[in-house]
């Protein structure tokens, strides 16, 4: 007997397609060799960076850890999201994915999760850090909290624009080199030098300050970072996220015509 | 059950598919035939949801598939002629991915792994990862795949390819039990694997349909009576070479001289 569409469309809701991509997507993350080898080198080189200044400052605090997080996840998050579309492609399975019962933007949602989840984890594995702070002395916990939701919503940021690209582009290396270059930009474009640098260059047009306050995304991350969490910038980051993922479900449909 | 109707497929100036019609009812095993680059493969991919057509109309089961993709692909089972399988994922879990992705879940998604691990005798390969399996095991893990909803529209783009003489065989007999209440569409460019399958053949050239009907209707129609498949479809193709070569040369002939 052949089966009625009743049971089936029950399951086909926006949270069950999106959880079934997702479950898939996380097992291949933590299926894959590649993953521990991203996470051990993140781990080791933010580590070691903050290690280094910690004995230098003798501050218990987390302050530079995450003055240089921003720096690490552009190269970190693009090597993360390359592989999400473009694998898909090289493997063919692509057009599985596009023809089953599920709509493009559960797909993209599934998968921005699951690298959202493998980045937690990730991130996660500097608390020893914390515990180590801990120990020697009395780091303000609070402000150790607010500046990893900052960086919690600063990878979720690139993240997002990481799977964007991975969808435009059918090769891993292009999808990586593109997205660190403007997640660079991004970044780059608020570092005090930078901004120094082209307001030297044109006064009167404050081209540096221009950059800092329109384009960066630092001076919203910074902010999490001095322990305060404002609703806007929550807002800033959370509709970023959301453009680019809308963005990525569209160019996705766009590419089968 | 399958409607087609004038449908067109052009990638920038190439025209895959021009203006095809045909309909497709249940219990059929219908086999679409051709050579590499007909337009075969488009076809399906445009039955299955997955390239939008340029212009025409499709309908599965009176759903349209360009405005109710979802409901159509809960109908079709589709395997893509270069069966895309996830390589690094374990059979029995791939297998439980597309269920899953199905709508099917609890004692239902356990009937359907059973019955498809019967069907396409997978048993051996189910704790094996995709990527250990042979290529024979691979085509028949997406052919489970495309069945594991119980569809009601097959389409299998070259099934066959990369199956031995005796899996050939088992599929050969699984679509004949398969047959009942559902309309399997099957492409090759292996004509005689098609005869020994299919009730009906579509042949398709260049994007156009050259001929649809049974095998006996064909020739008929073609005034070959007695000649083998491969002779039909040699027949067909140079008639069409030649109707496209004359409709050339009266649109030359009709060019004002400078």
């Amino acid at each position: 007997m052949l089966m009625t569409d009743k049971s089936l469309e029950r399951n086909a809701g926006f949270v069950y397609g999106t959880r079934v991509i997702f479950v898939r997507e996380i097992g291949a993350y933590f299926d894959s060799s590649i993953a521990y080898v991203y996470a051990s080198v993140f781990l080791l080189l933010s580590s070691s960076i903050f290690m280094n200044s910690f004995f230098l400052n003798s501050v218990v605090d987390m302050s530079e850890y995450f003055r240089n997080l921003p720096f690490l996840l552009v190269l970190f998050i693009p090597a993360i999201t390359m592989r999400t579309w473009s694998e898909e492609h090289s493997q063919g399975t692509f057009e599985l994915l596009m023809t089953l019962p599920l709509r493009s933007f559960h797909v993209v949602l599934g998968k921005y999760l699951a690298s959202l989840s493998f980045c937690l984890v990730v991130l996660a594995g500097s608390f020893p850090i914390v515990l180590m702070l801990m120990s020697l002395g009395n780091p303000d916990l609070g402000l150790i909290f607010s500046s990893y939701l900052g960086g919690f919503f600063l990878a979720a940021f690139f993240l997002a624009f990481g799977v964007f690209m991975s969808g435009i582009t059918r090769e891993q290396i292009v999808a990586f080199v593109l997205s660190t270059f403007v997640c660079a930009l991004f970044v780059l474009s608020g570092h005090e030098k930078v901004v120094e640098v082209f307001d030297g260059l044109a006064p009167e047009w404050q081209m540096g300050t221009w950059l800092y306050e329109s384009v960066s995304v630092l001076p919203h991350y910074e902010s999490f970072c001095r322990g305060v969490v404002s609703l806007g910038d929550v807002i800033y980051f959370t509709l970023l996220s959301a453009f680019f993922l809308v963005m990525n479900a569209i160019t996705l449909k766009l590419s089968r015509y | 059950m399958v409607s087609v109707e004038s449908i067109t497929k052009k990638f920038g100036s190439l025209t895959a598919v021009n203006r095809v019609s045909f309909k497709l009812g249940r219990d059929e095993i219908v086999g679409f035939v051709g050579p590499n680059g007909a337009g075969k493969s488009t076809l399906l991919k445009m039955l299955s949801t997955y390239l939008y057509p340029t212009s025409g109309k499709l309908y599965v089961d009176g759903l349209d598939v360009m405005k109710q993709p979802l409901a159509v692909r809960r109908k079709v089972g589709y395997l893509a002629g270069d069966t895309p399988l996830y390589q690094e994922m374990r059979t029995d879990r791939f297998l439980e991915f597309i269920g899953k992705a199905h709508g099917l879940t609890g004692g239902r998604l356990k009937e359907r792994l059973r019955w498809v691990v019967d069907a396409c005798g997978l048993e051996l390969a189910l704790p094996k990862r995709v990527k250990e399996c042979s290529s024979g095991y691979r085509k028949r893990i997406g052919l489970g795949a495309a069945l594991i909803h119980d569809p009601e529209v097959i389409l299998l783009d070259e099934p066959t390819h990369g199956l031995d003489p005796l899996q050939i065989l088992s599929f050969r007999d699984l679509l004949k039990r398969l047959r009942a209440g559902r309309v399997i569409f099957l492409s090759s460019h292996i004509i005689s694997e098609v005869a020994t399958i299919c009730d009906r053949l579509l042949v398709i050239h260049e994007g156009h349909l050259l001929a649809d009907g049974t095998l006996e209707s064909i020739r008929r129609q073609e005034e070959l009576g007695g000649a083998d498949l491969e002779d039909l479809f040699l027949h067909l193709v140079r008639k069409h070479e030649s109707s496209k070569t004359s409709s050339k040369n009266a649109h030359d002939g009709q060019k004002p001289r400078t």
